[in-house]
């Protein structure tokens, strides 16, 4: 391994070996920073259980047994991932008070390699915000500096992790929850392959987009929880039966001859000290040995309306499931089943929400349905193939992240689609299934993190992996200011 | 323009009830939403995908797995979202 091989899993437990700290003793240190701190990353925190957890860790420790490089580890988990026993409502009022029966299998797995859960983290309502404003908690705010977003969805996962508050965190990418609200926050965020991590237990936003990913401080740390979570599960049908290779073992492989792509149309109209950034990372990977080319990729620009109109016709056919029966809010007074119904949905859900319930009934309405629904699936193939033929000519391709860095919270917008409008770097990538990973490559002159994103081929997480793991390497994380300000006992 | 008589129409099957400035509101907002993804006609045009519709079917198969008998969630347990339920089942008040 490399002298500066960064990340803090691997700190943690090694100092838990050789006994520096307890495991009881950082996981109060994390709970202790959660308690202090006003960021909002949390909506519940599992003070409890993790202490249990941690208990037994240090017991196991004691008696002189050997750790896995995740065990007593102190993370969190976003708050549309099912956890047994432990509330978990995807920020919604509609899921107030719902305990799931059964752990997400992602979770399953983590928990069995040894993951103290610190808690629940906010998020924007059922994913659906590329701020975490919507959420039924109120927003979390961007540890770099407070009046600024987080990104969204998954942006008080992204917080807690830039904020000290969990070693790493397990978000949920749709159209770039993942990795948006990692670019904000200045941290890792890795958005893996579709299939590649099951989606059992994850509740739905977009089933054909929807994909579980780690936000860490570095690649390292992403590619040690990844390869735990990843894998084919029978309890999810669109899980892939694939070899998976360790992406941990691979980090270190040399990216002399690497080819590396740069898509013209994802720099159109982007901020100029994001570009210039990125411009930077590009001569990086050019210093250490790979190659940079420009090339056109025009399909991308399908990539927004395609994605709004699978992702809302998913949606509602996720969403309908919510009336109020089964679990979470019920209204009290009613006259029949249907008012019953209307009005808990109506009750329930946020402003976003509904819009997207809306609008996915509307592209599968009666008339509606081949002008809009059928048209997008088509585009999508073209969006598969288009990606499909970039990567028989290159190993990866480099973009932003985000057109801009995080934005001031409660910023008023003319109209819904130009939210939408800062996910184009993201979305096309769930559109294709392909694995992306967001790093940190800067910052701009506000002091904010700047992105860069990889994107690979489908089921090329080492590869994109080692390319990030080189860039932080050869950069000697510089730029990560978040790493610099370090943890903890 | 999305018509009043659509967006009653689509609230109804969404299970939503809108108040009249929610219907106003939402209108306007879902007309800009529509206009936004409109694009695509004109995409798809580009990409003479008239004939096409169908590309998906490749990636598109059901996976089904074995019809073993496996072990649910007790009874019990589902219905502890509901505290407990009544007599084992989901409960709503009559309505008829």
């Amino acid at each position: 391994m490399c002298s500066n091989s960064g990340g803090i899993i691997k700190k943690i437990s090694s100092s838990l070996e050789k006994k520096e700290f307890s495991c009881t003793e950082i996981t109060e240190k994390y709970i202790d920073n959660i308690n202090k701190s006003d960021l909002n990353a949390f909506v519940n925190v599992c003070e409890e259980e993790a202490l249990n957890i941690a208990k037994k860790i240090d017991e196991k420790i004691n008696s002189g047994e050997k750790l896995s490089l995740l065990e007593g580890i102190p993370m969190s988990v976003k708050d549309n991932i099912s956890t047994n026993g432990i509330e978990t409502t995807c920020a919604s009022n509609i899921l107030k008070g719902y305990k799931p029966i059964y752990d997400a299998t992602v979770w399953s797995k983590l928990k069995e390699n040894g993951a103290v859960l610190l808690g629940k983290t906010n998020m924007d309502e059922f994913a659906m915000g590329s701020a975490c404003e919507t959420s039924c908690y109120g927003r979390a705010k961007n540890p770099h500096n407070k009046d600024y977003v987080t990104g969204g969805s998954s942006g008080g996962a992204a917080a807690s992790v830039a904020g000290n508050l969990s070693a790493y965190s397990i978000g949920s990418d749709t159209g770039g929850s993942v990795r948006q609200p990692a670019s904000f926050c200045g941290v890792v965020g890795l958005k893996p392959t579709y299939g590649s991590v099951s989606r059992y237990g994850l509740i739905a936003y977009g089933s054909s987009l929807d994909q579980i990913g780690p936000i860490a401080k570095t690649s390292e740390d992403a590619s040690i929880v990844f390869d735990c979570m990843c894998g084919y599960d029978s309890h999810d049908s669109t899980s892939a039966k694939v070899d998976y290779k360790n992406t941990f073992e691979h980090l270190n492989d040399d990216i002399k001859g690497f080819k590396i792509g740069i898509p013209n149309q994802y720099y159109d109209g982007i901020d100029s000290e994001i570009k210039s950034s990125l411009e930077e990372a590009m001569k990086k990977y050019e210093s250490m040995g790979a190659s940079i080319e420009y090339f056109d990729f025009p399909e991308v620009k399908s990539a927004l309306p395609v994605y709004y109109i699978l992702a809302c016709a998913e949606a509602t056919s996720n969403l309908s499931r919510y009336d109020g029966i089964r679990y979470g809010y019920r209204t009290e007074k009613y006259s029949d089943i249907n008012e019953m119904i209307c009005k808990t949905r109506s009750r329930g859900f946020g402003d976003e929400v509904k819009r997207r319930i809306l609008l996915g009934n509307y592209v599968l309405s009666s008339g509606y349905y081949d002008a809009y629904y059928k048209k997008a699936q088509s585009l999508r193939s073209v969006i598969i193939n288009a990606f499909d033929e970039t990567f028989s000519k290159y190993d990866a391709i480099l973009t932003p992240t985000s057109p801009v860095s995080a934005f001031e919270a409660n910023r008023k917008y003319s109209s819904p689609e130009e939210i939408y409008l800062a996910d184009i770097c993201t979305v096309p990538v769930n559109i294709a299934g392909v694995p992306a990973i967001s790093l940190p490559c800067g910052f701009d002159s506000k002091n904010l993190p700047i992105g860069m994103q990889l994107i690979g081929p489908k089921f090329s997480e080492y590869k994109i992996l080692n390319l990030a793991h080189q860039y932080e390497v050869f950069t000697q994380y510089e730029n990560n200011k978040c790493l610099q300000m370090g943890v903890i006992l | 323009m999305i018509t009043r008589e659509e967006m009653e129409n689509i609230a109804n099957l969404s299970k939503l009830y809108l108040s009249e400035d929610d219907f106003e509101k939402m209108s306007k907002e879902m007309d800009g939403i529509i206009n936004f993804v409109n694009q695509i006609n004109t995409l798809n045009d580009q990409y003479n995908l008239e004939n096409n519709s169908n590309s998906n079917a490749d990636i598109n198969k059901n996976v089904l797995r074995e019809d073993e008998i496996v072990d649910s969630f007790p009874r019990n347990e589902i219905l502890k979202n509901v505290d407990g339920g009544k007599d084992g089942f989901f409960y709503v008040k009559k309505f008829m």
